[in-house]
């Protein structure tokens, strides 16, 4: 079943107590007590739910009200749409529309308000003094559930759906806060959203903020369990979070350029792709001028970028300085060699995903480039058991192989490239119109040079 | 290019019946609206006589003029104000002086104008935004001549010279202005640090207008729409008003956390207080708006700010009292304690009505004479309307009707009506 839809919904919810004696018995159920009353009132009548950039807002506890007529509880899902104001009042890039239909979900905004003119009682106001000395906690709760539906979908199942989300979410948190609080030291409760494979779907997992991935192992191992996921690869890291369509990624690099392409339409052959999320990262980037040297640099910032967004480090993907340095460190390359413009190679690339990302690699060498048509099996396997971006040097240029399409009875094969050496701008529509990420037949490669292969392994852990 | 001045007749009425002694001043104050094209005036009060607490005070100046106690013409304009619901406020001064002191009374005006203004905006929880009318008018009245000049001050800029202005009087200024009312629940929890009285007046006042951010940054919905854009707002269609504000009840935390990434507050913030504060409860909030042409957001802000006020000043009165009191006994004992509670009370111009807060040992005889002193008005008690409401378990009478309630709720017939000589409060500010 494919969901047309995310409602996503979002609010900072302050968690407010005061604790006596923060190392006491009681102090337990005060907190407890301070999520029972956030429990009720997101459940009571004057809960509202507006959807973002629109007029539309939505008593959801109340038997469904709205502020648009048209909107009611047994509308579909979808008609919220036409009442949704676009940011950009429509897409600019017409030619863009062979893009439309691979952006997956739409996702619709919300955000939580509370009604404070519906007073539930008449009370006369008052102030009430305490004097004894407290602790008083106060700490954002970041509030932000997402639910996959179908266009068809009742508009109430889903607000229904949400304010369930929201408790449930809620309570997530006072397990979290509880298991983590130290004294009077609390730690903000973050969700993260993860898109498991069917029929878990899309879920939400609420981790103690500042408490590193790596003491969190024993949590995802419990999830791995519980939601039957592969226990060799990581699918609960926070660089694993979903990724919502509508949301810019904030460091400007590309994603996935590959997927806007269409592949070729070989007898007989088979797709094998790169797994997951990379950054396409190429020549002149970050303020480097590497025109002409950096291009092996370059493929292996785009290999660091996808074992950093499939969750297996935390590191930031390494600069040229970082990783000439790298390679300096492993006694490869004599101190001089940081700040140079030489080149570097698969092998080069090999050491420094070791030395930095603790990541091993393979290395498969070619004698000639016409041998690379040979080599389908080897790749179709690396793809489908590593999925990872392959480096590729030889002649005087590197590139990246992100997956082959290849035929195991007639050998014929097609590679798809994603070329480094591009001094553009972000720009997806030349991108792939000019073929600079792109499907390259054999004789794309220098047919008398020899070759060698980087292909990167994954590291079995979750 | 001045501004213009419509005023009620009734105000006309009022300040030709004004008395002084021959060769003495009268010193008053101007209430309405003003809106960014025309003003309108509805109210016109002279200053009360204030009782003197010692020995007369011997003339010092050398003209009548310097006898004007500014001190206590800018403390009536401040009761006064506390006093205006939402969408009015103290628009200016008048000053009737002998003939022979006309010339100096304008100088006399600026120095009233603008010292009124400073009092009045202390401790007040909002601030003024671009598209506010900053001008405030002085109207000199001559008393033997009758003659009235009127000019205005910016008072948003200290060197700014008088304009001239108009000023025309018109029946009826403000029968047909629309009325918006809502009950706004208020629940604040202050956190109290430090023990003097001085550490409560601040975190009281810091708690507050983190409140008060939240109230100005909160949807307002009219008859169900959000009031944000100029859509006129058409007199008689004002059915529903609401406020819908953002979850998160401190605006100080959101603002943190929305510039920041979110991983980046990964703890939460612990003072160790000496104890707390909770002002929990309902208000009822009004505020009138012009019909001439006006613009939803503008009576959306008019309502904003009174709720804003209202909570305010209650806390503020009720914080003096404590003062005056318990003297420096505040901040050390415990308990809940109810807050003054608003009542109106039909103004002199009809249409629009005053308020007024009660505290638990008062009576409607109390407010009938505080609204007599302020605001120069006779008001029969059955007229003030008390919207009073549930406590530990009574009924609730309410009704938001300016006209009738004869409610007499359960609370006021067994209080017995305690003879205390009217509060003036004494304006101790945070």
């Amino acid at each position: 079943t494919v969901c047309d839809f995310i409602f996503r919904l979002k609010g900072i919810l302050e968690f407010a107590c005061q604790l006596d004696n923060p190392n006491g018995v009681q102090s337990q159920s005060t907190i407890s007590k301070s999520f029972q009353d956030l429990r009720s009132k997101v459940t009571s009548k004057n809960i509202v739910f507006t959807v973002c950039n629109s007029p539309v807002l939505i008593w959801p506890n109340t038997g469904f009200q709205s502020s648009v007529e048209s909107l009611t509880e047994a509308s579909a899902c979808g008609d919220i749409l036409q009442w949704i104001e676009s940011d950009d009042g429509g897409s600019k890039k017409s030619s863009k529309k062979k893009d439309k239909k691979k952006s997956g979900p739409t996702v619709v905004n919300m955000k939580l308000l509370f009604e404070v003119t519906e007073p539930a009682g008449n009370t006369a106001p008052s102030l009430i003094r305490v004097s004894t000395q407290q602790h008083c906690v106060k700490m954002p709760l970041p509030l932000d559930c997402a639910l996959s539906v179908t266009t068809d979908e009742r508009l109430e199942t889903v607000c229904t759906g949400l304010v369930e989300a929201l408790n449930k979410q809620l309570a997530d948190m006072e397990e979290v806060v509880l298991q983590y609080r130290k004294g009077s030291s609390f730690l903000v409760p973050q969700p993260f959203h993860f898109q498991l494979p069917e029929p878990a779907g899309l879920i939400t997992v609420v981790y103690p903020a500042g408490v590193p991935d790596s003491q969190l192992q024993a949590v995802r191992e419990d999830l791995h369990r519980k939601f039957e996921l592969p226990c060799d690869r990581p699918y609960l890291r926070r660089a694993n979070a979903f990724h919502f369509p509508d949301a810019a990624y904030k460091d400007g690099y590309l994603r996935n350029p590959h997927i806007h392409l269409n592949p070729p339409n070989i007898e007989d052959a088979k797709l094998y792709l790169v797994q997951g999320v990379y950054s396409y990262h190429h020549y002149m980037q970050d303020h480097v001028d590497d025109n002409g040297w950096g291009c092996a640099y370059r493929s292996l910032q785009t290999i660091c970028s996808w074992f950093q967004q499939q969750g297996y480090v935390e590191t930031a993907v390494p600069t040229h300085t970082q990783i000439q340095q790298a390679l300096v460190d492993v006694g490869d390359k004599e101190p001089r060699f940081v700040g140079s413009r030489q080149w570097i190679g698969s092998i080069e690339v090999q050491a420094v995903l070791n030395q930095l990302l603790g990541v091993t690699s393979k290395i498969m060498f070619v004698s000639q480039g016409s041998e690379l048509a040979t080599k389908g099996r080897e790749l179709a396997n690396h793809f489908q058991t590593e999925g990872t971006p392959v480096m590729i040097g030889g002649g005087v240029l590197a590139h990246t192989i992100l997956g082959v399409v290849w035929s195991e009875n007639t050998g014929q094969i097609r590679f798809l490239i994603l070329d480094p050496h591009y001094t553009g701008g972000e720009d997806l529509q030349t991108i792939t119109d000019k073929g600079w990420c792109g499907w390259k037949g054999p004789e794309f490669w220098d047919q008398n040079a020899y070759y060698n292969l980087c292909l990167p392994q994954r590291p079995k852990s979750i | 290019m001045g501004r213009s001045y419509f005023v009620d007749e009734a105000v006309e009425e009022y300040l030709s019946g004004l008395q002084a002694a021959p060769g003495s001043c009268v010193t008053g104050l101007l209430a309405g609206q003003s809106s960014p094209q025309r003003d309108f005036v509805v109210l016109a009060v002279q200053t009360p006589h204030r009782e003197s607490e010692g020995q007369l005070k011997a003339p010092k100046g050398v003209s009548p003029l310097d006898d004007i106690d500014v001190e206590w013409v800018t403390e009536h304009a401040k009761q006064v104000s506390r006093m205006l619901p939402g969408g009015l406020c103290v628009l200016g001064l008048f000053l009737v002086t002998p003939p022979e002191l006309s010339k100096d009374a304008q100088n006399a005006l600026k120095r009233l104008i603008f010292a009124v203004e400073k009092y009045i905006i202390k401790g007040r929880l909002w601030e003024l935004s671009e598209e506010d009318v900053t001008d405030r008018v002085t109207l000199h009245i001559c008393s033997k001549t009758k003659k009235l000049l009127c000019k205005t001050f910016d008072v948003k800029d200290p060197k700014s010279s008088a304009k001239p202005a108009d000023w025309k009087y018109q029946t009826g200024i403000s029968s047909s202005w629309p009325m918006l009312t809502c009950s706004v629940e208020v629940d604040l929890q202050i956190p109290v640090t430090g023990s003097s009285s001085d550490n409560t007046d601040k975190c009281m006042k810091d708690g507050l207008r983190r409140w008060a951010k939240q109230i100005e940054a909160a949807y307002c919905l009219i008859n169900g729409r959000q009031a944000l854009d100029d859509s006129e707002l058409i007199s008689g269609q004002v059915k529903t008003l609401s406020f819908l504000c953002h979850v998160d009840s401190t605006f100080e935390l959101r603002h943190m956390f929305e510039q920041s990434e979110l991983g980046e507050r990964s703890s939460a913030l612990v003072q160790v207080c000496s104890g707390s504060m909770r002002v929990r409860g309902v208000v009822h909030c009004r505020a009138y708006i012009h019909n001439n042409k006006p613009k939803a957001r503008h009576a959306a802000q008019a309502i904003k700010r009174d709720i804003i006020n209202t909570v305010c000043s209650r806390v503020e009165m009720f914080l003096e009292d404590l003062c005056i009191n318990e003297g420096s006994q505040k901040g050390l004992c415990s308990g809940q304690q109810a807050l003054p509670r608003r009542v109106f009370a039909p103004m002199p111009i009809s249409g629009l009505s005053v308020c007024d807060y009660m505290f638990p040992d008062e009576s409607t005889a109390d407010v009938a004479e505080r609204l007599k002193e302020m605001l120069d008005c006779e008001t029969p008690e059955e007229d003030i309307d008390t919207i009073f409401s549930i406590i530990s378990g009574f009924e609730i009478t309410d009704s938001q009707d300016d006209d009738s309630s004869k409610h007499v709720s359960e609370i006021q017939a067994e209080n017995p009506k305690i003879q205390k000589p009217p509060k003036y409060y004494a304006g101790k500010l945070f």
